[in-house]
């Protein structure tokens, strides 16, 4: 008999809508880190993060009977944490901002000089003023490192329309960030 | 084009289909500019080990919330008890024999931690009873009101559901037993 532990994501599903609520820590231990970094960069902090991941977690609970395939519980978890985010930034954009920075000057304090440090702080600004949907393509691209083609099949929308908001996030940064880099 | 836009072969660059190499020399410095603007982006890997309690705590929180009373011994099958025992033989006058059960059939060793055994996850290892996924531990334990958890497979706390809880100001539930 297969462990739970390598149980297939469809069959944790069945189980906790069957009654065995135990088993869905099961899937919250399996896919818990796996989007904590994309939200943290989409939100500015780890704190704001950890709480989306929590409530997207908590939200998938309860929906999901809705969870039309089973063995792709991850996929759609996925969209339920990236509304999450996205209502969590329409909610606290402008605190958000100062966050990050001093989320990045923590890290540079470790690693990096006066300049290196600034620099990192003002991308980490410059990122935070993108709308979300530029912000997101950026993210999975550059921080999750998914191909144009992966970052379509996840959000369901088409690789031309991914590039046109990665263009208008390009310029925007440039726009920001000409005098720091 | 204004004059803050990247040059359309610049962003090609970022986007990774061609390389510095392939730009016109006008646009290197260009070129140059974004790829230390992309050697700038915070790639480290972020861990939220206390997700998996905290969403836990929060769904069973939710379930003893709105569970009619009336239902919960129906429940009790899956639920944690704790029992007091009459002790067959007699006790000092200031200890209490506390039997500890725990419904868990899928786990694989479950322990106690608690303000009585420092919160050492080691210390106290229940016993299974048979196959029947029922855990027991009965310890001899002083008067007074304790703080405990249920450890599953050495990583999961799990507050009892059968007994009254506060928080432990970290975000996780802690048992409260009064003897």
């Amino acid at each position: 008999m297969r462990p739970e532990s390598q149980a297939a994501d469809g069959e944790i599903v069945r189980a906790v809508l069957a009654g065995d609520r135990e088993r869905y820590a099961q899937l919250v231990d399996r896919y818990r880190d796996r989007y904590a970094r994309y939200a943290t960069r989409m939100l500015g902090s780890v704190d704001a993060a950890e709480d989306a991941v929590q409530d997207a977690f908590v939200r998938a609970y309860d929906q999901l009977a809705q969870c039309k395939e089973p063995d792709k519980f991850v996929g759609w978890f996925f969209l339920i944490l990236r509304n999450r985010c996205f209502a969590e930034r329409r909610r606290n954009r402008s605190s958000a901002s100062l966050e990050a920075a001093n989320d990045v000057a923590a890290v540079d304090r470790a690693d990096g000089g006066a300049e290196t440090a600034e620099q990192r702080r003002a991308l980490q600004r410059a990122l935070l003023e993108l709308t979300a949907d530029q912000r997101e393509v950026f993210v999975l691209k550059h921080v999750e490192g998914l191909s144009y083609g992966e970052i379509a099949d996840r959000l369901g929308t088409s690789i031309p329309s991914l590039k046109m908001r990665m263009h208008r996030a390009y310029d925007k940064l440039r726009e920001q960030l000409r005098d720091h880099t | 084009m204004s004059g803050h836009e990247l040059h359309p072969l610049v962003k090609q660059l970022l986007d990774g289909d061609i390389t510095l190499a392939d730009l016109p020399a006008e646009l290197r410095a260009e070129g140059e500019w974004a790829l230390r603007l992309l050697a700038g982006v915070d790639r480290t890997d972020v861990s939220m080990p206390a997700v998996t309690w905290r969403v836990m705590a929060q769904l069973e929180r939710r379930r003893r919330r709105f569970l009619p009373w009336l239902l919960a011994p129906a429940l009790a099958i899956a639920a944690a008890l704790v029992i007091w025992l009459v002790p067959r033989t007699p006790a000092p006058a200031s200890l209490v024999t506390v039997r500890f059960v725990l419904v868990a059939p899928d786990a694989k060793q479950v322990s106690l931690a608690g303000t009585f055994n420092q919160w050492d996850p080691q210390a106290t290892p229940l016993v299974r009873a048979g196959a029947t996924g029922v855990w027991t531990a009965t310890l001899m334990l002083p008067a007074g009101q304790h703080q405990y958890a249920f450890v599953v497979d050495g990583a999961r706390w799990v507050p009892d559901p059968g007994a009254p809880a506060i928080d432990d100001g970290f975000g996780r539930r802690n048992s409260v037993l009064t003897l």
